[in-house]
C-alpha cells in the first residue's frame, strides 16, 4: 500500500480509530493486523519472507541471551547469515550470476548461470538491517531479548516505516510499541501536521520534478545540455523530496498513534561538506553503518591506511546495499572518495568554515558534488550515465523538448525555500512557534496545493525498490 | 477534545469548499484540457453538433500507399456537409468508454441528433477487457465523475480510478483463456482458447523444407487468441452497449453500431472454419441485438477483403484507403435513413 493512495488515506484513520478505541492490550495485535494488510498489499506471499525474519531474528536474540561463549557468537552468525542469504537470494542472486557469467565468458568459459524471474519483496533492506541491529545488540548486551513474540513482530513490521525507514532499534521503537498510549489531542495534531508535509513533498514536489526527470534519463541521448543540466539537478531534488516526503509520512502517521520515531533527514543539501551530507542524508542508515560496519572495523582510531578501507568499505557495502548494479557500487565508490579528499583537505576546510561568507559557496559546491554522483544512482546502466556526463560537459545537439522545465524548477525553489525555512527545526515543532492562523493559512495552502497541484501521474515511492 | 477536533475538522471542510472553488474558477479548465482531452472536445463541441462519431483507431489509421489521408468519419462526413459531423476518437477505446463520454452531454443538457458507435469484435475478448491499457483510459474519464472538480483533481493524482496492473491483466486474460469454453454446435478438438492455441502452436504449419513456419503459426495462434470467444449477454462490453443504447432512447439520439470489418478471410484460411464459425455467430447475435428501434447496426463484418486490411502480420482493423471509403459509404447511406434531406452523393 503506498502512501500516496487513496487506500492508505482510508486506512491510515481507521486503524488510528480502532488504535484509541482498544484496550492497550489489544493494541499489539491490532498493529501486527494492519502491518500484515498494509505489506500484503503489495505482493501478499511476501508477508512469509517477514515472518521467517521474525521467527529467525526473534529466537536468535533468546538463544544469544541465554548462550555463552563461543555459543553466543554461533548464534548471531547464524542469525546475520541467514538475514544476509535472504538478501542475497532475493536481491543479489540475478547480479551475482551475472557478474559470474560475464566474468567467466572473459575467460572464454559460456557457463549458464540461471535467472530467477522474482520480484524484490518491497523494502526488503531495511526489515533485515532493522532485524540485523536488534540481535546485534542482544549479542553486545546492550539489549535485552524480546519475549513477546507479538512485540517483536511488530518491531520488524510496524506499517508507518517497514517498508522504507527509518531504520530503527530495538532500544527505541520497541520500547514505543510497549507503551500504553493514551489519546492525545497533541499526538493526533503532529502527525497530521506531519503527514500532510509529507504529502506535499512527496506529490507536490517530487511528483511534478518526476515526468521531467524520467524523460531525460530514459533517453539521455535525445536531449540538449540545457535538459540533461536540468535534469541531473532535478534528481537530487526528486529524490530528496520523494523520500524526505516518505520519512515524514512515516514519523506523522507513527505520530498518530503516539509512536515517535527517528528523523531521517535534516535539511542534508545545505551541508557545507559531504561528510556533512551524510550526517543529515539517510541519517537511520548512515548510523547504522556507522554502528555496525564503520565502527567494528576500527573505526577511524586506526591507521591513515586501515582508516581509508574502513571508510571505502562501508560506501561500497551503502552502494551497494541501494541495488543489485554497479552503478550504485560506483555512487557509494566516489561518495567514500569525496570523504577521504575533505580529509586531506581538512585544514583548508576549517580555515573556510571560519569565514561566513563563505558558506553558501560550501553549500553550492556540496551540492553540486553530490548532484553529479546521483547520476550513478540514478542512471540505469554506465552507458546511460556516460552519455550524461558527456552532454553534460561536451554538449548535444539534439533536444530542443523543454517542456515542464518550468514546473519542475519552481518545485525546486520551493523544496529550497521549505527546506531553509526547516533548517533548525522539523515542519510541526516550527509549526508549533506558529500563530493559530498562520499555522491554519499553512494547512490551507498544503491541503489546496496537494488536492491541485500534485502530479498528475503517482509515481512510486523511489527508496521502495530497495 | 472533542470540540477542539470538531472546530478544526469545521476548518478542514472550510478550507476544501475554498479550495474547490478556487480550483474550478482558476486551475480546472487547464486540467480538463489536458487531461481528459476526449471529454474537453465533447464539452466544446456538443452546442453545436448533430451527428457525432465515437471511434477508435479504425478511424485513423493511414498507410503511405493511401492517396488520402482521410478518416473514415472524416470520408463519411463528405456525405453531409450541411451537418455539423464531428469525431472523437481515441485509441483502445470500446463501448466502456464511450457510455462514460455521454455523461458530458448531461452535464451540458444538450444532446446530438445521432450518434455513431464504433465497434469491433476483439473489443469483446479478454485481452481487451482486461488489457492494461484500461489504465490510460479511465484516468481520462476522471474528471467525468460527479462530485467536486477539486476530488476529481486529487483522485488523479492518487490514481483512484479503476486501475489493472500488468501482472494482474495477464493472470486475468490467461484464466479466462484456459476457463472459459467455447461453445460449439458440434464436436472440435479445442474446448477453450488455450487448448486451441496450444494445438496450433504445436501443430501448426510446416514450410516446403519441413520446417515450421514460425510467422504463419504466430499469426494463426493470434486469431484464435483475438476472436476466439462466444459473445454472450454476460460479456460486460455488451451491458456497456446495452447502456448507451437505453441512454439513447432516453435521450431520442439515433444510435449507429459501427460494427467494423475483420478479416475473415484469413481467419479462414490461416485457422480454419472453426474460428469462421465462431465470428459469424458473434457477428449474428450482435446484430440481433440492436438492429432495430432506436439502433441501427452498420453491418461491415465480412464486407473488406483481407489485402485491403492495412496490417498483414496482425489482427487490426485498419484499413487502406479504399476499405476506409467503403465503411465511410456504408455508413453514410445507413444514416440517410434518418438525415435523408442532407445526404449528398460524395462519391
Amino acid at each position: 500500500m503506498l502512501f500516496n493512495s487513496l487506500h492508505f488515506l482510508l486506512f491510515l484513520p481507521v486503524v488510528v480509530l480502532l488504535y484509541y478505541l482498544l484496550s492497550p492490550r489489544y493494541r499489539w495485535p491490532l498493529i501486527f493486523a494492519a502491518s500484515c494488510c498494509f505489506y500484503m498489499a503489495f505482493v501478499p506471499a511476501y508477508i512469509l519472507i517477514l515472518f521467517f525474519v521474525i521467527l529467525v531474528d526473534y529466537f536468535s536474540g533468546i538463544l544469544i541471551e541465554s548462550a555463552s561463549g563461543k555459543r553466543r557468537k554461533l548464534y548471531l552468525v547464524l542469525s546475520l547469515l541467514s538475514n544476509c542469504l535472504l538478501l542475497a537470494f532475493f536481491k543479489y542472486y540475478g547480479f551475482i550470476t551475472t557478474n559470474i557469467h560475464d566474468l567467466l565468458a572473459l575467460f572464454g568459459v559460456n557457463v549458464n548461470t540461471g535467472h530467477l524471474n522474482i520480484i524484490l519483496p518491497i523494502g526488503l533492506s531495511f526489515h533485515t538491517f532493522q532485524s540485523m541491529s536488534y540481535t546485534i545488540e542482544v549479542y553486545k548486551g546492550n539489549q535485552k531479548a524480546e519475549r513477546h513474540l507479538g512485540y517483536f513482530a511488530n518491531y520488524v513490521l510496524f506499517f508507518p516505516q517497514m517498508v522504507a525507514g527509518p531504520i530503527e532499534r530495538y532500544d527505541r521503537l520497541g520500547n514505543e510499541l510497549r507503551k500504553e498510549q493514551s489519546l492525545r489531542y497533541k499526538n493526533l495534531s503532529e502527525g497530521f501536521r506531519l503527514v500532510l508535509f509529507g504529502l506535499f513533498i512527496k506529490m507536490v514536489i517530487a511528483d511534478n520534478i518526476a515526468p521531467l526527470v524520467n524523460l531525460v534519463y530514459n533517453n539521455p541521448i535525445e536531449h540538449s545540455r540545457k535538459e540533461v543540466i536540468a535534469a541531473v539537478l532535478m534528481f537530487s531534488f526528486q529524490i530528496y523530496a520523494d523520500f524526505f516526503g516518505y520519512s515524514t509520512i512515516a514519523i506523522g502517521s507513527a505520530r498518530l498513534l503516539g509512536i515517535s520515531i527517528m528523523d531521517n533527514f535534516k535539511t542534508p543539501y545545505l551541508s557545507t561538506s559531504i561528510s556533512e551530507f551524510w550526517n543529515r542524508w539517510h541519517i537511520s542508515l548512515s548510523t547504522w553503518f556507522r554502528d555496525y560496519l564503520y565502527i567494528p572495523l576500527g573505526g577511524n582510531r586506526v591507521a591513515a591506511g586501515r582508516w581509508v578501507f574502513n571508510t571505502m568499505v562501508v560506501f561500497l557495502v551503502s552502494g551497494l546495499w541501494h541495488g543489485a548494479n554497479w552503478t550504485f557500487v560506483i555512487w557509494g565508490a566516489l561518495h567514500g572518495c569525496m570523504l577521504l579528499l575533505e580529509r586531506v583537505f581538512k585544514k583548508t576546510k576549517q580555515k573556510a568554515d571560519a569565514l561566513p561568507w563563505l558558506k553558501p559557496l560550501l553549500i553550492l559546491k556540496t551540492f553540486a558534488i553530490t548532484s553529479l554522483i546521483w547520476i550513478f544512482f540514478r542512471a540505469e546502466t554506465f552507458e546511460n550515465a556516460g552519455t550524461i556526463f558527456r552532454i553534460l560537459f561536451f554538449g548535444n545537439a539534439k533536444g530542443t523538448n523543454e517542456a515542464g522545465l518550468g514546473v519542475a524548477f519552481s518545485c525546486a525553489i520551493v523544496m529550497l525555500v521549505v527546506d531553509i525555512w526547516l533548517q533548525h527545526s522539523r515542519f510541526d515543532l516550527k509549526l508549533r512557534t506558529l500563530h493559530f492562523w498562520q499555522r491554519w493559512s499553512i494547512y490551507a495552502l498544503l491541503l489546496f496545493a496537494i488536492t491541485a497541484l500534485a502530479g498528475a501521474r503517482k509515481f512510486s515511492f523511489i527508496y521502495f525498490q530497495f | 477534545m472533542g470540540k477542539k477536533i470538531g472546530i478544526r475538522f469545521c476548518l478542514i471542510v472550510l478550507i476544501a469548499v475554498l479550495s474547490n472553488y478556487l480550483y474550478t474558477s482558476l486551475l480546472y479548465p487547464g486540467d480538463f484540457k489536458e487531461y481528459s482531452p476526449k471529454l474537453y472536445a465533447l464539452q466544446q463541441s456538443a452546442d453545436s453538433t448533430d451527428i457525432y462519431y465515437f471511434g477508435e483507431s479504425s478511424n485513423t489509421s493511414f498507410v503511405y500507399s493511401d492517396s488520402l489521408y482521410t478518416s473514415i468519419s472524416g470520408l463519411c462526413a463528405k456525405f453531409y456537409p450541411t451537418l455539423y459531423f464531428r469525431t472523437i476518437n481515441k485509441e483502445a477505446t470500446h463501448a466502456g468508454i464511450y457510455k462514460r463520454w455521454l455523461k458530458i452531454f448531461e452535464k451540458k443538457n444538450k444532446f446530438p441528433k445521432a450518434l455513431v458507435v464504433t465497434l469491433n469484435m476483439r473489443s469483446f475478448n479478454a485481452g481487451w477487457i482486461y488489457s492494461d491499457l484500461e489504465n490510460s483510459l479511465q484516468e481520462g474519464l476522471v474528471f467525468a465523475n460527479s462530485g467536486p472538480a477539486l476530488l476529481n483533481r486529487f483522485f488523479l493524482s492518487l490514481r483512484a480510478f479503476s486501475t489493472i496492473t500488468t501482472e494482474e491483466s495477464e493472470a486475468l486474460v490467461q484464466k479466462e483463456w484456459s476457463e472459459k469454453q467455447l461453445l460449439f454446435p458440434y464436436k472440435t478438438k479445442h474446448k477453450t482458447v488455450r487448448e486451441w492455441d496450444d494445438q496450433m502452436a504445436n501443430g501448426g504449419y510446416l514450410n516446403a523444407d519441413g520446417t515450421w513456419n514460425q510467422s504463419k503459426i504466430e499469426l494463426a495462434c493470434h486469431f484464435i487468441k483475438a476472436y476466439a470467444l462466444n459473445i454472450d449477454s454476460a460479456n460486460p462490453r455488451i451491458k456497456d452497449f446495452d447502456e448507451i443504447a437505453e441512454w439513447c432512447s432516453q435521450h431520442r439520439v439515433k444510435l449507429y453500431l459501427n460494427l467494423m470489418a475483420e478479416n475473415v478471410q484469413y481467419a479462414d484460411s490461416l485457422v480454419g472454419k472453426d474460428l469462421v464459425f465462431l465470428m459469424r455467430r458473434n457477428h449474428d447475435f450482435l446484430v440481433n441485438r440492436y438492429n432495430h428501434g432506436n439502433c441501427t447496426v452498420v453491418d461491415n463484418f465480412d464486407k473488406i477483403d483481407g489485402k485491403l486490411f492495412i496490417d498483414q502480420n496482425w489482427t487490426t482493423e485498419h484499413y487502406v484507403l479504399k476499405g476506409r471509403m467503403f465503411i465511410a459509404k456504408n455508413l453514410a447511406e445507413k444514416l440517410s435513413k434518418d438525415f435523408k434531406n442532407q445526404f449528398v452523393k460524395a462519391y
